[in-house]
């Protein structure tokens, strides 16, 4: 029997025949799923991005408007925050719940940093000064990259967004006194969650960020 | 996957290595993937390649150690992967439906020397070489029995021919790769298909096809000579 198992059964959590807890099954259940929504739409970016290559008879040359530096670093925020994550799921499972509500308190705080980021870099994107990238258009001219950008990235803020609520709530939740090592599995679910959208960036950042400075 | 601990405490204490320097590892690729960028010393293929290796590399990672996949029972990787192959397999075929890459067949660029010629048919455009200089009719006409530059316009700078045949493109562009010799020129073919063009460019020094680039697009694919 694994360890994570080994625990969920520690803690009194119903198990499937499997021997695996039924929340962790629907949560990687969920994350084979969101697989695929997030599959469709980094491909639906990809393919727009091949084919209205150019606006305004000019090759579209988006890094006038990116700004890598503030992209890198909400990127090493995401990164560090599933450090924090992972670190809240190995201190409940020990039944440390000071330590617990700590690594939450960093994983909400570094995820509110990343929608910060966001939040801003959008701002930033939209009004630009000559370089105005909307939903419809890019410097005044229609294009589709700014449909395609802001779905898939807005998805993924959103997804953060979520999990940081998620967090908070068992955030919160720890100052009642009822919280236990009988809520490891869900917090493990929750960190599944939180990991989920860290890979989900991980593979955003270099197809729609970094490739863009390929050529 | 892994066997029982028989404390899984001072397992769980152990994984805090693991996790630390994961994070780390993690850290230090995504430094990379930037600095590759930045360095823009490699070629851009070179650099697709290496963005896709290391993001695979942190996708695993994460996957296998932090979400516990290394850990779990094996149900929980199928659960995931059936859901991440057929993301992938949309993705590739979304991708790589009607692929059509574009081939330069042809690409030369030739000084024109041509030497003036008593008794030759000129047209208005053509080019001549006399005495190191370089001159362009103004007019169609037949060249005397000695040269006169009544006809002819001297260029400053020597005249070149551009050259290309291309199986398909909408759009081509051609560089120098030779600040000194600049030249730029781009346009989007009338035809995109079985395309033959050329062009004369008036150049500062004499140029050869190795010092230009061409690139040319077909929907999103860029294709260039090197």
């Amino acid at each position: 029997m694994s360890d994570a198992a080994a625990h969920a059964l520690d803690h009194h959590e119903p198990v499937t025949s499997t021997g695996i807890p039924n929340k962790k099954v629907l949560m990687w259940a969920f994350l084979g799923s969101d697989c695929m929504f997030f599959g469709t739409l980094i491909s639906t970016h990809l393919i727009y991005r091949k084919i209205s290559a150019t606006v305004g008879g000019n090759f579209l040359d988006i890094r006038d408007v990116f700004d890598i530096e503030l992209t890198s670093f909400s990127t090493f925020i995401l990164l560090a925050s599933s450090l924090f994550m992972a670190l809240a799921v190995s201190a409940i499972h020990k039944g440390n719940l000071s330590s617990t509500r700590w690594m939450l308190l960093g994983t909400i705080i570094f995820g509110a940093i990343f929608l910060t980021c966001q939040v801003y870099e959008f701002t930033h994107f939209v009004y630009a000064p000559g370089n105005e990238l909307t939903l419809s258009s890019y410097r005044g001219e229609p294009h589709v990259f700014g449909s395609t950008f802001y779905v898939l990235t807005g998805t993924h803020g959103t997804h953060v967004a979520i999990g940081v609520f998620w967090l908070l709530g068992w955030f919160v939740y720890s100052f009642t006194g009822r919280m236990s090592t009988a809520h490891a599995i869900d917090i493990e679910c929750c960190g599944l969650y939180w990991h989920f959208v860290d890979i989900v960036w991980i593979i955003i950042f270099p197809v729609v960020y970094l490739m863009e400075y390929a050529f | 996957m892994s066997g029982h601990s028989e404390d899984p405490v001072a397992e769980e204490s152990q994984r805090f290595f693991t996790f630390f320097n994961l994070s780390m590892v993690l850290v230090a690729i995504t430094g990379l993937e930037i600095v590759i960028i930045y360095v823009q010393s490699f070629e851009g293929s070179t650099i697709i390649g290496v963005l896709f290796a290391t993001s695979i590399l942190k996708f695993i990672g994460v996957v296998w150690w932090f979400m516990h996949l290394r850990w779990d029972k094996i149900l929980n990787t199928v659960l995931f992967l059936m859901g991440l192959v057929i993301a992938l397999g949309t993705f590739f075929a979304v991708i790589f439906m009607a692929d059509e890459h574009p081939v330069v067949e042809e690409f030369k660029v030739t000084k024109i020397e041509d030497d003036w010629k008593s008794g030759t048919d000129y047209k208005s455009g053509d080019f001549v070489a006399v005495d190191d200089k370089f001159y362009q009719a103004s007019a169609d006409h037949t060249a005397d029995k000695n040269w006169s530059k009544d006809m002819w316009n001297e260029v400053s700078g020597i005249p070149h021919l551009i050259s290309w045949k291309i199986s398909t493109a909408d759009l081509i562009e051609i560089n120098s790769k030779r600040p000194e010799n600049p030249f730029y020129y781009q346009y989007n073919p009338a035809q995109q298909d079985g395309i033959v063009g050329n062009r004369v460019a008036i150049l500062d020094e004499e140029g050869k096809t190795e010092d230009f680039r061409i690139k040319v697009r077909s929907e999103a694919f860029w294709v260039e000579n090197n």
